[in-house]
């Protein structure tokens, strides 16, 4: 069993009147593939919104390698810039791909010489150096994702939120991902991911949470959660 | 037909040889213009954007009343700002009318609806998922603010032409409050309606050409904004 680097508590959660998750305990383990499955409409986004600090309105605790995650705004932003988040419907900014990329960097301060040399080294690993000078609306839609999983990646996070990536991206694209999030998992990074994709689930997953109405119904590593 | 054609060379020729008397119209012209647009813009930006982010009760009233304003017709306002810089108005001792400043407080409250409802259009047409990806890349709140700006520049930029080409083009205000006093107050187009007026056809169509010039430059700025903004 590997260790917990994220632990979610008593965590209530409501829009307007309807209550859209109420867990007990969640658990995410590091340098691990930890899937997050459910229906439509389970709660996996909040959840995910909540753990990467995206989300800090909710009740109950979070906590990262047992130190709890507080709402204030410093500390915040310093467990927020631990993280990534790829988005199932990415929303890139207007101007070039290489300021997209770029732009994590820019908010952490990085000096333009470091950004332009990681954005190029990024672009080249992800096979999008083509794109870079292109402007974001020009783009198709799996480039806009694979633009947005190079965005991701370029700050080097230690827990990589990934919320349905592959439904923009070709057969061959998502090939290539799930081997790169693997590599990225074998580097010591923590990945979740919400996902319907059996063949990510069967071939990648290596601890499953199943939600269901906002619950969890099932928790625990891949040979012993029957999803 | 001939007496069109003789006019629009003469007009020509007046814009050709930059005759000092449209000159000094279009200069007047473009003053009041831009210096009304400016100070439309340091209030109205910062509100549009107020306004878009902020709830607060009757803000559905609110919103109806600043559409309703895009429609005010020039004259009603110049009649409203004249009862109060008149000299027997409430600002009367401050000797405003028929001066440049009378016109500028006019076309101000003129275009500071447009510039707020169009800014507030603007940053609410901003996708949700623009604040998301912000904060989930570690933007700090002043970092996503700039972003907001940036995002929006587009149709920020777009509300400030759009007030330039309403002042630009209006006619009510600069002849209430400006009384068209030549070499003063006299504009583009109370220049045009009065020396037409006068029976002087080609100097009222060099101004017309002129304008419709300024137009169509306002037209393709705006243009190239929306093809920035598709990007």
């Amino acid at each position: 069993m590997k260790n917990v680097i994220l632990e979610a508590r008593k965590i209530k959660k409501s829009f307007d009147q309807d209550q859209v998750l109420n867990l007990d305990i969640v658990k995410v383990y590091e340098a691990a593939f930890n899937f997050l499955l459910g229906p439509n409409g389970s709660g996996k986004t909040t959840l995910l919104n909540i753990l990467s600090m995206v989300d800090t309105d909710y009740q109950g605790e979070v906590f990262y390698r047992g130190q709890l995650m507080g709402k204030q705004e410093g500390e915040i932003l310093e467990f927020r810039r631990r993280f990534s988040v790829i988005w199932q419907n990415p929303y890139l900014f207007k101007g070039t791909v290489k300021a997209n990329i770029g732009l994590p960097l820019k908010f952490r301060k990085s000096s333009p010489d470091i950004i332009e040399e990681k954005v190029k080294k990024m672009a080249d690993k992800l096979d999008i150096s083509h794109l870079l000078a292109k402007r974001s609306g020009e783009l198709s839609g799996g480039e806009r994702q694979k633009v947005s999983i190079a965005r991701a990646l370029i700050t080097e996070p230690e827990v990589l939120f990934i919320d349905e990536p592959n439904t923009s991206l070709d057969y061959e694209s998502s090939r290539y991902f799930n081997g790169l999030f693997s590599e990225l998992v074998a580097d010591g990074v923590t990945v979740l991911l919400i996902t319907h994709d059996l063949y990510q689930i069967q071939n990648l997953a290596d601890y499953i949470t199943v939600l269901n109405d906002g619950k969890v119904v099932n928790q625990g590593t891949s040979e012993q959660v029957d999803f | 037909m001939e007496y069109i054609i003789s006019g629009l060379q003469s007009a020509l020729m007046l814009i050709i040889n930059l005759d000092p008397e449209v000159t000094k119209v279009v200069t007047t012209s473009l003053k009041l213009s831009l210096t009304s647009t400016l100070l439309a813009a340091l209030f109205g930006t910062p509100l549009g954007i107020l306004f878009s982010k902020i709830d607060f009760k009757g803000k559905f009233v609110f919103n109806t009343v600043l559409n309703t304003l895009l429609s005010l017709p020039t004259v009603v306002l110049g009649l409203f700002v004249y009862s109060i810089i008149s000299r027997r108005g409430l600002l009367g001792e401050w000797g405003l009318l028929f001066t440049m400043k009378g016109i500028i407080i006019g076309q101000v409250l003129l275009i500071l609806p447009i510039v707020m409802a169009l800014v507030r259009n603007a940053i609410h047409d901003i996708d949700e998922k623009m604040y998301k990806t912000a904060i989930s890349m570690g933007a700090t709140g002043t970092q996503q603010f700039r972003l907001l700006l940036s995002e929006a520049r587009y149709g920020i930029i777009g509300a400030l032409i759009t007030g330039f080409g309403r002042v630009i083009g209006e006619v009510g205000i600069s002849m209430m409050l400006g009384g068209n006093i030549k070499g003063y107050t006299r504009t583009i187009t109370t220049a045009i309606a009065m020396e037409t007026n006068k029976g002087r056809f080609s100097f009222g169509l060099a101004l017309g050409i002129i304008l419709l010039f300024i137009a169509f430059l306002i037209n393709f700025i705006i243009y190239f904004y929306q093809i920035g903004e598709s990007r």
